[in-house]
């Protein structure tokens, strides 16, 4: 505890929120870890092939990862529905194509009623028991979570249901390795939305607002904000990015059922927790490298077998947490529990 | 008010209602009432950690499947007595809620909650790794197995002792300084409240409380352990239930262990949600409107009932 | 109060003992949950939860039996049949089976789903002499426990219906060490009893050409894709896949295969050949022609001229409409659960004009018929004390035809599927 409580921040605190990641020792370590993966997939085919596949799979982790991490900042809770709010959007877009949208027609308009879907969650469920006590929130959300799961069974059931492929079924051969167009798809459209999320808060007068309303409320209120409609936008944004990792997630495992989310959920945790909770860029780091690092031990570290991954996954981040309790990119905070 | 002449008489009557209520029930209710039973041990373990020292845990039923493994395996190795397995689950439980209490010292608030929530999902997958001794997918069966009434008798018996364990600890000395815990560790230190100690302390008690819950609920399952018995829902399951009974609260477990062993039974029969899904869909909202309409949970809720008798603000503790 | 583990087996010995003298004084006390006008019957059944794309199972079940109600039941009995819900979660299961047992007052527990939540019940079920038949799971336990001690005593009241796992492993093994004698072997395969009971039928009926295997992979549920796995059987050099796995990750392993741009000879076991799954994996990209792959019951695509499946379409277009749609794409659940309850209604038959739940097991115990009109055509339901899986046939499927393909039956009927 008393590292958390002593540890001046002030300096960091007074540059941008990109520069400031720059100056700590995290980055480098990230820098080293992106020059081994380089020259590994140099080396041999078989690590570029791993590397590749858990690229994409970390951009879904990050995408909910980020989810949580804008909720985070602006509830100071953990969404333990995230998940399921994802799936259920997922479903929504699996319900327009099956009425005759395209993939990308369906794909918008779900992210459209996603943003909605986060608000209304914000506005009805959250915001009452939001001043009470962080446990309540979270118990709110764990009732989502089985709310939303059983509607969307009760609604669809919870056969196996399937989508169109958004990408397309080519395989690129560059070398040994092979670039399947649906894991890039999957590595662009998440990129994008998480470029095109970052451009949004840091650019517009919206974005401005937004994080004033969750890292000030009290003087953003004094200066004019509107600081509930600020963060039930937030939980809208979280939505769509949930939604986005949702869409990305189906075609990855080819099949649409209600437990979807389920496992990316729990890494999108850890990754969010590996990056520290604070921080979108750390969430998304997170994301990928728990993506990346998974897949390298899978293939070359005999001991975790697949039922050890989830477990090894916590380990690692429980390391983390021990040496820096806040994250990688975290800022050590004083908070009361 | 007198709390303990008030508390003195709840507990004789609630007493006495339990020990008759075998003889009223069929074998079925039974099973069904010391499943709740169960449910109120490992609530109240639940309400001492996170009630009393303010410290989240969403992993409780990684402590439930290491009390339920212990007494399965004992039973089905060594054939030991049930009872005995139940204390070596409330010791293993003990001495392990202290280890994971120690990190738990350098975290806090979500971050806590999340760490132990790695806790809940990574435990139920050591038996698949780990098969031959812990059986793998397929279960450890204890060598004996216990009737309706033995576990009725049983989970309440436990249940009575642990609670006037919990009373007795938290009333004095340890109670005081997790509640100061609890309100301000810095305000905590600073009157001489030995922070690694108690907060250990908390872990390893709430953590051999479930224990003893997972021995019960393993002897609830016929004696069968098995790595889907003890998924994330369970440990989400408790911390509903102490939410509903109200932090910080010794009397609302009752009401939280009832809603949470009950509720799902219950709304299976609700004739326009009969389905599986309806009843997920009534679990979940009743979760959600109990937050939104009682955040201090049932204890908030007795507590705002007695305020308006007395017309004076009363303590919502005991 | 408690039973241990001697007086157990006294129990269950008594019981065996029960089933026999039962049967020879004809019994002439009425079971729980039998009347002159109904029979009722219940199973536990994954609903929601990961397993649930099995629910059509118990809706075939239940048309099966309604079907069998409006033409005047079994003996002017009507069967009832009770579904309920346990999400594939033993700790679920038992409070249900008891509440069958003791509230609902079942005569037997007729198909329940699921190794492990039948392990949490059948020391229960066995103790309380309540049938406990026809389970909808494939492991080795639930046809040789009549008389052998399992976990502890024998289980007289216990029985299957499917081949077991192991059985059908050997088949694909003996199939690969005849015909592809220096194939690469690469296995996928689930990390519980199921895939690892699979894993293990495999390795003994590749004999000596085990030595082929180059890598197993396993995969939990937990994880998120297969992409890593997969990719690992290929850097090995792999040019046969064998999966063992439930039906969706199947789907997700054939698809992600041709993803990496790995073109071998693929293997699925039975549970995960349903043509729905392939359907949807070649919608996908996956490389379904030659996808190898084993059957026990009749397909309503490739065979619609049965008898059998004239009479399926007639039943579920009648009483489980919402089930058609799949039905006529060619969902074998549909016909898993009517041949079970075909099999069901066939015992009770047999098990005398006023069945107790002890003359139904000597009906189980004794099978021997050919006439399920649901199972592949010349299979044959047979059963003893010593065997109590009615079916130990398969026949070898091959599927072609790709994205608009269907599986094909190759070779003769294999027996001795154990």
């Amino acid at each position: 505890m008393a590292t958390v409580e002593t540890r001046p921040a002030r300096l960091r605190r007074d540059l941008p929120q990109w520069l400031r990641a720059l100056v700590r020792p995290v980055p480098l370590g990230l820098a080293a870890a992106c020059v081994f993966l380089v020259v590994g997939s140099l080396l041999s085919n078989d690590f570029a092939q791993q590397t590749v596949a858990g690229l994409a799979q970390g951009t879904i982790f990050g995408s909910l990862a980020l989810a949580l991490v804008l909720i985070y900042r602006a509830t100071e809770v953990i969404n333990f529905a995230q998940g399921e709010m994802a799936m259920a959007t997922t479903y929504v877009a699996y319900q327009l194509i099956s009425w005759g949208l395209s993939y990308w027609e369906a794909f918008f308009a779900t992210l459209v009623v996603a943003f909605v879907f986060g608000v209304v969650v914000q506005v009805v469920f959250i915001r009452p028991v939001q001043h009470t006590s962080v446990i309540a929130v979270v118990i709110v959300t764990v009732g989502l979570f089985i709310l939303i799961d059983g509607l969307v069974t009760w609604k669809w059931g919870a056969d196996l249901k399937f989508m169109p492929a958004p990408f397309g079924k080519t395989v690129y051969h560059v070398g040994g390795v092979a670039f399947a167009q649906q894991d890039l798809g999957t590595l662009l459209v998440s990129v994008l939305s998480v470029l095109l999320l970052w451009a949004l808060f840091r650019f517009t007068k919206l974005g401005l607002a937004m994080r004033a309303a969750a890292l000030r409320p009290a003087s953003a209120r004094l200066v004019g904000v509107r600081v509930d409609r600020m963060l039930a936008i937030g939980w809208g944004f979280a939505a769509v990015l949930g939604a986005v990792a949702g869409l990305m997630a189906e075609p990855a495992q080819y099949v649409l059922q209600p437990s979807l989310m389920q496992p990316i959920l729990l890494y999108a945790f850890a990754a969010a927790v590996l990056g520290g909770l604070e921080s979108p860029a750390g969430a998304v780091v997170g994301g990928i490298a728990l993506g990346v690092f998974l897949n390298l031990v899978g293939q070359y570290v005999g001991f975790v077998t697949s039922e050890l991954r989830l477990p090894f996954a916590f380990a690692v981040l429980l390391v983390v947490l021990l040496v820096k309790p806040a994250g990688l990119f975290g800022r050590a905070r004083v908070r009361r529990v | 008010m007198k709390p303990s002449a008030v508390g003195l008489a709840t507990t004789v009557v609630a007493g006495a209602v339990l020990a008759l209520l075998p003889f009223a029930l069929s074998s079925y209710h039974q099973g069904l009432a010391a499943q709740v039973g169960v449910y109120f041990i490992a609530i109240l373990g639940l309400n001492i950690l996170t009630g009393y020292s303010g410290q989240i845990s969403i992993g409780h039923g990684a402590f439930m499947a290491i009390g339920g493994y212990t007494t399965a395996i004992m039973s089905r190795d060594h054939r030991t007595n049930l009872i005995l397995t139940m204390l070596m689950a409330l010791a293993i439980c003990f001495v392990l809620g202290l280890v994971v209490g120690l990190p738990a010292l350098r975290l806090s608030g979500v971050y806590l909650a999340l760490a132990t929530f790695a806790l809940a999902v990574s435990v139920p997958q050591l038996p698949l790794k780990f098969s031959t001794f812990l059986g793998g997918s397929n279960g450890v069966q204890s060598a004996e197995t216990v009737t309706h009434r033995w576990l009725y008798g049983a989970s309440w018996t436990a249940a009575a002792i642990l609670f006037v364990l919990a009373w007795l600890l938290l009333r004095g000395r340890t109670g005081r300084a997790f509640r100061a815990i609890r309100d301000s560790e810095i305000a905590a230190t600073s009157s001489g409240v030995r922070l690694p100690i108690y907060k250990t302390l908390a872990f390893g008690v709430s953590a051999a409380y479930a224990g003893v819950a997972g021995s019960l609920y393993v002897l609830g399952t016929n004696g069968f352990a098995q790595p889907n018995e003890f998924g994330v829902l369970l440990s989400l399951q408790i911390l509903v239930g102490a939410a509903v009974a109200g932090l910080g609260s010794l009397w609302g477990v009752l009401a939280g262990a009832a809603f949470v062993g009950l509720l799902p039974t219950i709304s299976k029969d609700v004739p326009l949600v009969g389905s599986a899904h309806g009843q997920d869909v009534v679990f979940g909202l009743i979760v959600v409107l109990v937050m939104l309409l009682l955040p201090q949970g049932f204890a908030g809720f007795l507590a705002r009932l007695a305020r308006l008798r007395a017309a004076r603000p009363a303590s919502d503790r005991p | 109060m408690r039973i241990n583990g001697r007086i157990g087996a006294l129990v269950a010995a008594l019981a065996v003992t029960g089933v026999a003298a039962g049967a020879a004084a004809g019994a002439h006390r009425a079971d729980p949950g039998i009347t002159k006008t109904s029979i009722k019957i219940g199973g536990t059944f994954p609903l929601t939860g990961v397993a649930s794309l099995y629910k059509t199972i118990p809706a075939a079940e239940k048309a099966y039996y309604d079907y069998v109600n409006a033409h005047g039941g079994v003996n002017g009995r009507k069967i009832d049949f009770e579904i309920l819900d346990d999400a594939y979660d033993p700790s679920k299961t038992v409070p249900l089976v008891q509440q069958l047992v003791e509230k609902d007052k079942v005569f037997a527990v007729v198909g329940s789903l699921g190794t492990a939540p039948g392990l949490a019940t059948w020391g229960y079920l066995n103790s309380k002499k309540v049938p406990q038949v026809l389970l909808a799971t494939g492991d080795s336990y639930w046809g040789f426990c009549v008389k052998k001690a399992c976990a502890g005593s024998p289980k007289p009241w216990t029985s299957g219906w499917q081949p077991d796992y192991p059985g059908e492993g050997k088949v694909y093994g003996r199939y690969i060490a005849a015909n592809m004698p220096n194939a690469k072997i690469g296995v996928l395969y689930q990390n519980d009893a199921y895939g690892k009971n699979y894993y293990a039928g495999l390795r003994v009926g590749l004999g000596a050409k085990k030595e082929n295997i180059v890598d197993a992979e396993s995969y939990d549920v937990t994880n998120p894709s297969l992409t890593q796995q997969i990719l690992a059987l290929k850097s090995k050099g792999a040019d046969v896949f064998v999966v063992f796995a439930t039906p969706s990750p199947t789907i997700t392993a054939l698809v992600t295969a041709a993803k990496v741009g790995w073109s071998p000879t693929t293997f699925i076991n039975n549970v995960s050949a349903n043509r729905l799954f392939l359907l949807a994996a070649a919608a996908n990209g996956a490389n379904v022609d030659g996808v190898i792959s084993t059957t026990y019951v009749a397909s309503p695509t490739t065979q619609p001229d049965l008898p059998g499946m004239k009479l399926a379409k007639q039943i579920i277009d009648q009483y489980a409409p919402s089930l058609a749609s799949s039905f006529a794409q060619g969902d074998t659940n549909i016909v898993y659960g009517l041949g079970v309850a075909w099999t069901f209604v066939h015992a009770l038959q047999k098990a005398g004009r006023n069945p107790t739940r002890a003359s139904l097991m000597k009906a189980l115990h004794s099978l021997n018929t050919s006439k399920n009109p649901f199972v592949y055509p010349g299979i044959k339901l047979q059963t003893s004390e010593n065997d109590n899986f009615p079916i130990e046939q398969e026949i070898m499927i091959r599927w072609s035809g790709g994205a608009r393909g269907d599986w094909h039956p190759f070779g003769k009927l294999l027996s001795g599927v154990r």
